[in-house]
């Protein structure tokens, strides 16, 4: 069939008459382009491997633009969660945002603050309250600043912190692109930080929200979790950041290890990173087979299940397991409508 | 500074302080909260039935004394109705095993218990001192594991019982857990958290009832209740990557003491979201390597020191597989190949007993094969296994 001629075909389908220009783009109808074009979310910590990650999906961008009829075939949404919000010590991060705004001009951008997932998740302050037990206060006349200090505070032990940023962290991502459409979230793990994660979480009770996690796959929220950086080094995302010098004013540098710490007094998210790193340099490819390995998991046995108020993973066990590591714990987690992993980090734990 | 009192009682004074939750407890009041956690793990997995008879797999050490103890004492509390026995396995180790086994004899007359023994030397031909004789250090807890295995289900076979339980601890069972995804080895992760394990090859099963008891506890329940048993760890040193978790898991309990559980309750889960080929990879019989497994290296040496040699050989294993995938040239290997390249350890039984059988007979005289083989039941024992390689080499 001979193809239709048209004097200004429409630039997405090719098969109709350009009616609308919208934003420089010839269509046949409006609003077509928001249709078709799905929406990834990209959060950015200004850390090595979450800035390459946006140089490089950048890169992409341009190159689809620059080609003939340039189509872009998603849109990209960035979100800056200050650091300074998570831990007050970090430098404010004004400067750094001017500059990534003036150098990568295509994506949208949202910048936030840890404790706007009040405003993002409405439910946080009941499921707070009531996670948090006695031994936390809630003073529901506190800013939203002040009433998530309070309860970050009240947590006892650095692994417990850790622990719940993360996941108030993971909430406030996932709640952020459902109320921007996103379909997927781009996060900028390289493969060391996902094996420390995978053997962190597993430490921690939490083995079966590997399936997003760790790998790339559906979060409880409805969005696609994918760690496009998954098979690359830590090393070799500091190699790429340094021949890119529109990176060198954005990047946070990553604080150096300490060596004296007491073990004791890590995280168990730290020991982690500590560990891979350690063995990382002598067994790289053992590190990023763990990475990879937890990748393999299926999720879809998760399906059914009911999941936990804070963190959103499977409650009680994961259909087909049938020890009774929860019941043993004389009943903390069953009945409630947290996981095990959530229950172990409960500011009245003190181990 | 007045005494605390017991968490449980709040009557006498606390003397303990439980590793597992750090609650201060009493004497009297820790035996019973530990016998009973270990009734609440047998009653809520069905793990026997009245009337069953029980091979208890003691090597004097403190996991299988503390386990002849506490499921002595709750088979008459609860009434389980079980004949319990002891079955040990004599490894040939100089100054190690022949010293713990005396222990083992003295367990049986303080228990009541009739005892079995069962040696490597009548089994095989080789007492793992011969082994280590041959082989070196290196990597010598694989041939130990891999004979014990066998050993215990032929013991069990004598004796005709159905149903053999170890001493593996919830520290064991955590180590396996992190071990296997260092490893990247799914099929055994799927299989290494569940209490019970069927034995390939015959109906023996496998369990083991401390699966949730920590090894910290298990000292102090053994220390609390005098029980007899032998401190001496193993002369042999550990496999890497068991070392390695070892050291992990040991890390993590000073962190945060719970995490030896959470990894139990994070590997039961992540046993269920394993596919299903991938559970089943390769085996005809899926429980064998199960079995296998849960004595590889872990007889529960404390023994840290390691050469780290198993991990370096699947350092380069994994460094080939990327080059070779760099070349495309893995499409010129046969499927089954390709895939076994990825698991440096191959879990195949058979695969297994052939190479090692080989590798230790390869430079003994040809009769020393034929010392020691009996007429067994099974046909495809080790010791066949030895001797088919050894012809097929000749």
């Amino acid at each position: 069939m001979p193809a239709k001629e048209l004097s200004r075909p429409c630039m997405d389908c090719k098969e109709a008459e350009t009616v609308f220009t919208v934003r420089k783009r010839q269509l046949c109808r409006p609003g077509k382009t928001q249709e078709v074009r799905p929406k990834i979310l990209l959060p950015l910590s200004l850390g090595v491997s979450s800035s390459v990650l946006l140089s490089m999906v950048e890169a992409q961008i341009q190159h689809q633009l620059a080609k003939p009829y340039g189509k872009v075939f998603f849109d990209l949404h960035v979100l800056v969660i200050d650091p300074s919000s998570i831990n007050p010590s970090n430098a404010s991060i004004d400067d750094k945002y001017k500059v990534l705004l003036e150098t990568f001009q295509s994506p949208a951008y949202t910048r936030l603050s840890i404790h706007d997932i009040f405003d993002y998740v409405p439910d946080m302050k009941e499921i707070i309250h009531e996670y948090a037990g006695s031994q936390f206060a809630d003073d529901s006349s506190l800013s939203n600043k002040d009433r998530l200090s309070a309860f970050r505070a009240s947590i006892s032990t650095a692994t417990s912190a850790a622990d719940l940023d993360y996941v108030l962290l993971t909430r406030l991502v996932a709640a952020v692109a459902q109320k921007h459409g996103c379909k997927s979230v781009f996060w900028g793990d390289s493969d060391s930080r996902l094996a420390a994660r995978a053997l962190a979480g597993v430490s921690k009770g939490r083995g079966a929200s590997m399936t997003w996690q760790v790998s790339d796959g559906m979060s409880p929220w409805g969005v696609r979790f994918e760690f496009p950086l998954r098979d690359l080094y830590k090393t070799e995302l500091l190699q790429y950041a340094s021949v890119c010098p529109e990176l060198s004013d954005i990047v946070i540098p990553d604080a150096p290890l300490s060596d004296n710490v007491l073990t004791k007094n890590l995280s168990i998210d730290e020991l982690m990173i500590r560990y891979v790193q350690n063995q990382g340099a002598k067994y790289p490819g053992i590190m990023s087979n763990v990475a990879r390995t937890a990748n393999k998991l299926e999720s879809s046995c998760l399906e059914g299940g009911t999941s936990c108020a804070l963190c959103g993973g499977p409650r009680g066990n994961v259909k087909g397991n049938t020890g009774v590591t929860a019941t043993t714990q004389s009943g903390d987690s069953e009945g409630s409508q947290f996981c095990y992993g959530c229950m172990r980090s409960r500011p009245d734990l003190k181990c | 500074m007045a005494p605390t009192t017991c968490f449980n009682c709040k009557e006498a004074r606390a003397v303990i302080i439980r590793p597992k939750n750090r609650h201060k407890l009493c004497r009297a009041c820790f035996i019973e909260v530990f016998e009973t956690e270990v009734h609440e793990t047998i009653t809520g997995t069905n793990l026997f039935f009245p009337g069953e008879r029980i091979a208890i797999g003691a090597s004097g050490g403190k996991d299988s004394t503390v386990l002849a103890a506490v499921l002595k004492t709750l088979n008459e509390r609860y009434n389980y109705g079980l004949d319990l026995c002891l079955l040990s396995i004599d490894e040939g180790i100089r100054g190690y095993r022949d010293d713990s086994l005396e222990t083992v004899k003295r367990n049986a007359k303080q228990y009541d218990m009739p005892l079995t023994i069962v040696g490597y030397g009548e089994l095989y031909g080789w007492t793992m001192d011969q082994v280590v004789e041959q082989i070196g250090k290196k990597g010598n807890c694989t041939y130990c594991g891999v004979f014990r295995r066998q050993a215990l289900d032929r013991g069990a076979a004598r004796l005709d019982i159905q149903h053999v339980v170890t001493g593996h601890n919830a520290d064991d069972v955590a180590e396996t857990v992190m071990m296997n995804l260092l490893r990247g080895d799914l099929p055994r992760l799927s299989r290494g958290t569940s209490i019970v394990t069927a034995s390939g090859g015959s109906d023996i099963k496998r369990s083991k009832p401390l699966k949730y008891a920590y090894e910290k506890e298990i000292v102090l329940y053994a220390h609390h209740r005098q029980l007899d048993y032998f401190t001496t760890e193993c002369i042999y040193s550990p496999e890497a990557f068991r070392g390695s978790a070892r050291t992990l898991v040991k890390d993590l309990e000073k962190i945060r003491p719970s995490s030896i559980l959470d990894i139990v309750k994070s590997g039961e889960d992540m046993a269920a979201l394993v596919p299903r080929d991938t559970s089943q990879d390769g085996k005809s019989c899926k429980t064998t390597a199960a079995a296998e497994e849960e004595n590889t290296g872990g007889c529960g040496s404390q023994n840290g020191r390691t050469s780290g040699g198993e991990m370096a050989a699947m350092e380069k294993q994994l460094t080939e597989n990327e080059t070779a995938e760099a070349h495309e040239t893995e499409i010129q290997l046969p499927q089954k190949g390709a895939k076994n390249t990825k698991n440096t350890v191959k879990s195949s039984k058979a695969v297994k007993s052939q190479t090692l059988g080989h590798c230790l007979n390869r430079n003994r005289p040809k009769t020393a094969i034929e010392v020691g083989i009996e007429d067994e039941e099974g046909s495809s024992t080790l010791m066949r296994q030895m001797e088919r390689t050894q012809l097929t080499n000749s």
